[in-house]
């Protein structure tokens, strides 16, 4: 009995210095590559986008007078581990996660008439990137 | 023996935890269905909303954000080996208006009740599932 005991409280005292997790999060969700694909640049109106897309997540201002609309997501699941000792003589902790890194995501973009111009499927900083700050110049 | 069982037992009522995380009410979406572009006005929408979380100047336009979003987390911990699933769902709004303060186009998409409590194995937002939950929420069935 004591050693079923001892086992016990060892195992029970295990993760306190190493444990495994699998964790799977899912934030919002994806935009379908059809519906992207039965987008029509130059003919889809922003109400058509609206419409098959429902409301973006983030809007910004596309070269003065355009629109640019932005969809993302997050859907990971993975193993980590986490290993931590007491002593300071043994490296302290050590964790690892083995999940997705860049949120993937879609952006549109809308010219002057509201029209679709582009879209284009990809990382959130990928999509990001080019984006410029703004100028309106009023004359 | 049986003891050492009963006490492995108790090990693992402490195993389970759920959590939940809401940040603001849910959309109203038979308010927002009763949006008219060419006809509502930014004024008539904070009327009927309140104040929008955002506000974002497009040249001459502007468009208002509204959002919620409500996330369900569950963890399992079986002493060494955890499993964690965390859900979030949101409903968002966005409002663009012309220079003269007129609704011109609106997007609108909800979520929040489809916010599930899960482990990481089992399969949610199932098609099926997802269109009980919008025929059980007013209003959102019509987009």
């Amino acid at each position: 009995m004591s050693r079923a005991c001892l086992a016990t409280a060892m195992v029970g005292l295990l993760p306190g210095c190493f444990s495994l997790d699998y964790n799977r999060m899912n934030v919002g969700e994806p935009v379908a590559d059809a519906t992207l694909q039965a987008l029509r640049p130059g003919r889809d109106s922003l109400a058509d986008c609206l419409r098959a897309l429902g409301a973006p997540e983030f809007v910004y201002e596309h070269r003065t007078s355009g629109i640019a609309l932005l969809w993302f997501w997050k859907e990971t699941a993975g193993w980590g581990f986490e290993l931590s000792s007491p002593s300071d003589d043994v490296p302290a902790s050590l964790s690892l996660e083995l999940e997705g890194a860049e949120l993937p995501g879609c952006m549109l973009w809308f010219g002057p008439d509201l029209l679709l111009e582009r879209w284009r499927l990809g990382t959130i900083g990928d999509l990001l990137r080019d984006r410029v700050r703004p100028t309106l110049v009023d004359g | 023996m049986p003891r050492f069982a009963l006490l492995l037992l108790c090990c693992l009522l402490t195993a389970c935890v759920f959590g939940r995380q809401d940040t603001n009410d849910p959309l109203d979406a038979v308010t927002i269905r009763g949006f008219v572009p060419g006809t509502t006005t930014a004024r008539e929408v904070v009327e009927r909303l309140g104040a929008p979380s955002d506000v974002v100047q497009l040249a001459r336009r502007t468009a208002y954000r509204y959002d919620a979003a409500s996330t369900k987390s569950t963890f399992l911990a079986l002493i060494v080996v955890n499993f964690g699933n965390q859900d979030t769902r949101s409903d968002r709004l966005w409002l663009f208006f012309d220079e003269k303060d007129v609704l011109t186009h609106y997007g609108a998409s909800f979520g929040t009740h489809r916010t599930q409590y899960a482990l990481p194995w089992e399969d949610v937002h199932e098609t099926a599932d997802n269109e009980v939950r919008d025929a059980a929420r007013a209003g959102v069935q019509q987009r």
